[in-house]
């Protein structure tokens, strides 16, 4: 049983800290708090038998630091769009294909200033 | 009779082309688009809805632009650089150029709309990515318009004279299909925005195809000033549900 929470523990405390520096940061959060469970009821075994493993207090570490990072970037990463030269280049040759466009259309019998 | 007729066509008319008194040259709104996340709303792209005028020898036309772009933290993954436009008459929004040209993570896609307005037709061109151009006419119903200049005439009905559970319909040529959509007013509300309080006129879009599911779960609040601008939306679309945040405004007419 022990050795069975250690082992979900390290798997869940692995995937918080794969997703908490993946721009899918946000959704650490649920393996984070699985490892914390896991660790603490292995933690709680292991007191239990009078022998706790190594393993177990990196674990609850691997939570931890998944949890500091998740949280830092929540509060202080925003979102931008920094790259966007090929954006504005589609919209400045669109615009200049437009008014060719336009210029061609029978726009004669429409009332416009 | 017949003169009875043409009022009744000329009101017809005049409900299908209201005037534009909500927006104008110049606007520029930005919003966040939201996606959920197995109940986490993460942050994915920044929409721009921006307007501006086209002098052509003959008229000057409104340049309504919608762009989508990711923001940059997913472009390793999958980066959207979309570009939406419609060029319309400015004192009724009606539209005379449409192009659509999207790139999402690799699917790149371009379309062109012509309209003609005698006819009713529509004179079309799509691209795809190995530049195979296809050309293509097909008739709309009068009244049919396409996303984009959708998007600016909702903010052209009148709410203030609509009762709750009112509807308005219209119809949308999206990827050379018209699609029948429809609006039901549903109120007034107050909400919270990046650009303070402000009271709302809640909608609830739905259409006939199966792109927005439910019946009230694709909502819009625009604000019940002369300006009608979107400040929120919430989407369920077949892939999962999002919500749209204005972010700032810039430019309003009134």
């Amino acid at each position: 049983m022990k050795r069975l929470f250690t082992i979900l523990g390290m798997i869940a405390a692995i995937l918080a800290v794969i997703l908490s520096v993946l721009p899918l940061s946000n959704l650490a959060i649920f393996p984070a708090v699985a490892a914390l469970l896991f660790v603490l009821i292995a933690f709680y075994l292991s007191k239990k038998s009078g022998q706790i493993k190594k393993i177990i207090q990196f674990t609850f570490l691997l939570a931890i630091i998944s949890l500091a990072i998740t949280t830092y970037k929540a509060l202080f990463n925003t979102s931008k769009v920094t790259n966007n030269q090929e954006l504005k280049e589609k919209e400045a040759s669109s615009k200049k294909e437009a008014i060719k466009e336009l210029e061609d259309l029978d726009l004669d019998d429409i009332s416009i200033e | 009779m017949t003169r009875t007729l043409s009022i009744v066509l000329l009101v017809l008319s005049m409900s299908l082309h209201a005037q534009n008194n909500a927006v104008a040259a110049g606007e520029k709104l930005t919003y966040t688009a939201s996606y959920n996340m197995s109940g986490i709303l993460t942050e994915l792209a920044q929409v721009t809805m921006e307007t501006s005028t086209v002098k052509t020898s003959k008229a000057t036309l409104l340049r309504l632009k919608c762009t989508a772009s990711t923001y940059s933290k997913w472009d390793n993954f999958f980066k959207i650089v979309d570009l939406y436009e419609s060029y319309v008459n400015p004192n009724n929004l009606i539209p005379y150029l449409y192009k659509r040209d999207i790139n999402e993570g690799g699917y790149y896609k371009f379309m062109k709309y012509t309209y003609d307005h005698k006819t009713n037709t529509i004179k079309s061109l799509q691209r795809k990515k190995n530049n195979k151009e296809e050309n293509k006419s097909f008739t709309i119903h009068s009244g049919t318009k396409d996303i984009v200049s959708t998007l600016y005439n909702i903010r052209l009905f009148d709410y203030k004279s609509m009762s709750i559970g009112s509807k308005k319909s219209f119809t949308i040529v999206f990827d050379r299909e018209e699609v029948n959509a429809q609006i039901t007013y549903l109120g007034k509300e107050t909400i919270g925005t990046n650009i303070g309080k402000k009271e709302c006129y809640k909608l609830a879009i739905s259409s006939s195809d199966d792109v927005l599911q439910g019946k009230n779960n694709n909502l819009l609040w625009l604000t019940a000033d002369e300006n009608k601008i979107i400040v929120y939306g919430k989407f369920k679309i077949p892939v999962g549900t999002g919500e749209l945040k204005l972010k700032s405004a810039e430019g309003l007419k009134n």
